[in-house]
């Protein structure tokens, strides 16, 4: 934890120096001067200046005057929201604040407040939820110059959202727990439907959590709707309760109040680092995964520091941060630092996620799942 | 009221007092509670109405909502009993230690309980698993039953210990000198004596069961009542209309307990106050009845200590109950971010309200007891609705009505209050929430004070030539100061703990310390959200010290009218 943590510190001041040392000598006139690394930000008399792939050649982009705040609404951890905005704060000199809702807890709330906007960037969290805020118009497409390193796969090809980092589902069991019920570690959608496992399964609930979205359109993918709904009322007998938020399921598993959570691989491998005993494993039938998006909402109210705010999360300064903070997934920016607690995609079976059909599906789904499981149940209890 | 009221002409400056009074009242209760009913009627909100007759599942919900108040109001009220007659008729050695210990819950934060409870007894519990073997189903409806049984008894136990102590000992000799036994006096006299108040705490648990929205989020599991499933349709499915007309359901048995209990109290108030108590109470003596007693009061105690050593233990351990070694990083977590700018928004924000809240209840129970005939009984209740409307109702009702500026023929009258890019950050109508939920206290303590003092002095001052004003500064407010000081406290108390009319109008820029112990404990991350309840409840105990080193010496029955008062 230490040495990534001080590794994290030295390559920020590693980058730190090479932005230094491209920059010119007299400060006046940035723009246009070669830099070393697309997507970095850096800041001269006042102006901010970001580095731009332009005709092969990278150089400083066209500056910004930034100040005043913003406040960015973030879906990640505590601790990864945290490093973010206090170091673009730094960088930059824009007071930054966050505040941490869930999927569905920002789009009700950048719905509420359509006319006047709390919000100028939601960062973090499954881009299903961009969607559907890009649908109700909650968010405006903006061709950051920093998007053009990020492989197209993990990008809105209108614009509207950009990938920041990507998490592959998996289960987070407790193998304490698990021994104790003679059960083995979980590989498959299909073994979570053990009678033994009855409420020794923790998930988030899908109209407020964009991870137990992710589960949810995983199995629609792999099965069809009405087949998926069916096996997710089959689970739901071995569901414990619906927590809020998508990764509360990795302490309640983590404290042994159930046997297996369904959650971000990363999010599980940040708990078993913190003492839990706890252990990933992925479903044979083939998981889904989530890109984690930035976007930029519609009506921002200081849309420069916003757009910079943008242009700062696709950066390799600002996605190396997260090792740091115990966030383990998998960096968008090809140059990003990789960590052996990533996990390899590339190893794993997974289903053909289509995330602008999630999105355009995802409010009537959430419904039709309140109204079919959950529902249901209520009336039997 | 059979007190005499001073002249039918009311002074310049009683005039004032009543017009600021209703409009206040009008602008942080009346006008947000219409914004609901109002909001409701939209489709999706008349879709849910219409559906009580047809879908079960809303049914369901409501016949849920209505057990659980029902099961908290009896067991709390059970427990409160049993502990307060411990207090009045047990001779035993701790008896104040028992008196505090009994009341701690009144301080503590909303999710200290039900974490704590799922730490120590939950299915991986430290006790009931590690140390008993046993593997319970907390979460639902058995965990909600004990989780607000234990944090509102003490409302019911401040009830009757009060009535207790006023009952009238000639009744318990008279019954005695005629043969009758212990137990028979009890349950003959003593009981249907106390009917009255035990109704009473049964419907005040009653409606503070239905209205929390802390615990069913945390420990509720599946078990959906009316406030979660209204916290859902607002923050999960985006739907303003459905979660105004699931608060509406909520407000509707709320109000019509309120009503029914404040009949009650006012028998209660023919009943049992039969002049000072003529003589001593025989305290029980037989073993058979004192030992089970007893052990019984002890036993809710230690149940009380031990969720706060758990509470205060777990923030300083890693993972209470898995890794149990010694830390500060839950601490070092919550001041490198969450906590700091919370807590300065929580504690400012409460040390503002907590003023305005006990002047404006001294104000309404001045003008109630002295000032108003005709209107007074209106005046008391409407002033009674900041605790008789769900804090869930509340704040729903605040974000409909001041997220947006109110405008009343192009001209903006009141701003933006509520939520982002309102004035001074939303503060503004956390601050009236605070407010209006907190002035109660002060006016029933202000009542209950003021109805002991003769209204004569009153009358001196103003055929002395002083003004209404003057009269209300110079004597009446002096001789009910330490009520006064005694409602502040349970004001501050109050503030500080409260989470659900604040969930809805929290914004970025004024984070509230409550709202952020939720995110914690949702997130599981059990350890920092302790620290950040026993921040809080240091803090609350701390400002409880101080206010109540400033009441010693007033005299303990002014203090002790407005506990039972509050």
């Amino acid at each position: 934890m230490k040495k990534f943590l001080i590794g994290a510190v030295i390559s920020a001041l590693g980058f730190s120096l090479v932005t230094v040392g491209a920059a010119p000598a007299n400060a006046a006139g940035s723009t246009g001067q070669s830099c070393a690394q697309e997507g970095l930000v850096r800041k001269l008399s006042g102006v901010t200046y970001t580095c731009e792939r332009t005709n092969g050649s990278l150089k400083w982009g066209e500056g910004r005057k930034l100040s005043g705040s913003l406040t960015v609404v973030c879906g990640a951890t505590e601790a990864w929201c945290g490093a973010m905005t206090s170091a673009f704060e730094k960088r930059t000199g824009v007071k930054t604040s966050f505040v941490r809702l869930s999927s569905g807890e920002t789009t009700a709330r950048l719905e509420a407040f359509k006319s006047n906007p709390e919000f100028g960037v939601w960062h973090g969290g499954p881009v299903d939820g961009f969607g559907v805020a890009r649908i109700k118009g909650l968010i405006d497409s903006y061709a950051s110059p920093s998007r053009n390193m990020i492989p197209k796969n993990y990008k809105d090809s209108d614009g509207y959202w950009t990938g920041v980092y990507v998490g592959a589902l998996g289960f987070c069991s407790n193998t304490e727990v698990l021994k104790k019920l003679g059960v083995s570690v979980p590989t498959s959608w299909a073994s979570l439907l053990n009678s033994k496992l009855k409420g020794q399964i923790s998930t988030a609930h899908p109209a407020t959590s964009g991870t137990a979205f992710t589960s949810l359109w995983t199995n629609v993918t792999r099965l069809g709707q009405t087949a998926a709904l069916a096996y997710h009322a089959d689970l739901h007998k071995n569901v414990l309760y619906y927590t809020k938020s998508g990764v509360g399921p990795v302490a309640i598993a983590g404290r042994g109040e159930v046997a297996v959570g369904l959650v971000f691989s990363h999010d599980c491998v940040f708990g078993a680092e913190q003492g839990y005993p706890l252990k990933v494993s992925f479903p044979s039938e083939g998981t889904g995964y989530e890109i984690g998006g930035v976007a930029l909402i519609k009506g921002a109210k200081n849309p420069d520091a916003a757009k910079a705010y943008v242009d700062f999360t696709l950066s390799t300064e600002a996605q190396n941060l997260g090792v740091g903070v115990g966030a383990y997934q998998i960096l968008t920016n090809p140059y990003a630092r990789k960590d052996s607690r990533m996990v390899k995609l590339a190893k794993l079976k997974i289903v053909d996620y289509d995330f602008d059909k999630a999105a355009t599906s995802k409010t009537a789904l959430t419904a039709k799942f309140d109204a079919d499981i959950i529902n249901r149940s209520q009336v039997k209890g | 009221m059979a007190l005499k009221k001073h002249g039918a002409k009311f002074d310049i400056f009683t005039k004032i007092a009543i017009v600021a009074v209703v409009a206040i009242i009008s602008l942080l209760i009346v006008v947000p509670v219409l914004s609901i009913l109002f909001e409701s009627t939209k489709p999706s909100g008349t879709n849910v109405f219409k559906s009580v007759l047809s879908n079960p599942v809303i049914r369901g919900t409501i016949k849920n909502t209505v057990w659980l108040g029902i099961s908290v109001g009896f067991f709390g009220t059970l427990i409160g009993f049993i502990l307060a007659y411990i207090q009045v008729r047990v001779e035993f050695r701790g008896k104040k230690v028992l008196h505090i210990l009994t009341l701690v819950p009144l301080v503590s934060p909303p999710f200290a309980f039900a974490t704590a409870v799922i730490v120590l007894f939950g299915r991986s519990g430290i006790i009931s698993h590690d140390l008993l073997g046993k593997t319970p189903m907390l979460y639902g409806y058995p965990g909600l039953v004990i989780v607000l049984s234990a944090s509102y008894f003490p409302v019911a136990y401040l009830n009757l210990v009060g009535m207790m102590r006023s009952l009238d000992p000639a009744i318990d000799e008279a019954a005695s000198s005629l043969g009758a036994s212990k137990f028979r006096i009890f349950r003959t006299v003593t009981l249907p004596l106390l009917i009255p108040g035990i109704t009473s705490s049964f419907l005040l648990l009653f409606v503070e069961a239905i209205a929390d929205l802390a615990n069913p989020l945390v420990i509720g599991g599946d078990y959906m009542v009316l406030s979660s499933r209204a916290y859902i349709a607002i923050n999960g499915e985006y739907d303003v209309s459905a979660g105004a007309a699931y608060s509406a359901l909520l407000l509707l048995p709320a109000l019509l307990v309120f009503i029914v209990q404040r009949y009650w109290s006012q028998k209660k108030s023919v009943v049992s106050v039969t002049g000072k108590p003529s003589g001593q109470i025989a305290p029980i003596k037989t073993r058979a009845a004192k030992i089970p007693l007893l052990a019984f009061g002890w036993s809710v105690a230690a149940f009380i200590v031990m969720i706060y050593v758990a509470v205060i233990l777990g923030a300083f351990i890693k993972i209470l109950g898995v890794n149990n070694s010694f830390t500060l990083d839950h601490y070092r977590y919550i001041f490198s971010g969450i906590a700091n700018s919370a807590l300065k928004s929580t504690v400012i924000m409460a040390s503002i309200a907590t003023p305005l809240a006990g002047f404006m209840g001294m104000v309404m129970a001045w003008l109630i007891i002295r000032k108003l005939k005709r209107g007074a009984d209106a005046l008391d209740f409407f002033g009674m609705l900041g605790i008789a409307v769900p804090g869930t109702v509340l704040g729903i009702g605040y974000a409909v009505t001041f997220n947006e500026p109110l405008k009343i023929a192009g001209h903006t009258v009141i701003p933006q209050l509520a939520g982002g890019g309102a004035i001074l950050g939303g503060a503004i109508a956390i601050m009236m929430v605070y407010t209006i939920r907190s002035s109660p206290a002060g006016q029933r303590s202000g009542i209950a004070a003021l109805q002991q003092i003769d209204p004569s002095l009153d009358e001196a001052s103003a055929s002395l030539g002083a003004s209404g004003g003057r009269t209300f500064r110079k004597v009446s407010l002096p001789l009910i100061k330490g009520a006064f000081l005694t409602g502040l406290m349970f004001a501050f108390a109050r503030s500080m703990t409260t989470l659900s009319p604040v969930l809805f109008i929290a914004t970025p820029e004024t984070p509230i310390l409550t709202q952020k112990i939720l995110a914690e404990s949702d997130s599981g991350r059990y350890g920092p959200a302790f620290a950040l309840c026993t921040l809080l409840i240091v803090i609350v105990l701390v400002v409880m010290g101080i206010i109540t080193a400033a009441v010693r010496g007033r005299g303990s029955s002014e203090f002790k009218t407005t506990i039972v008062a509050g």
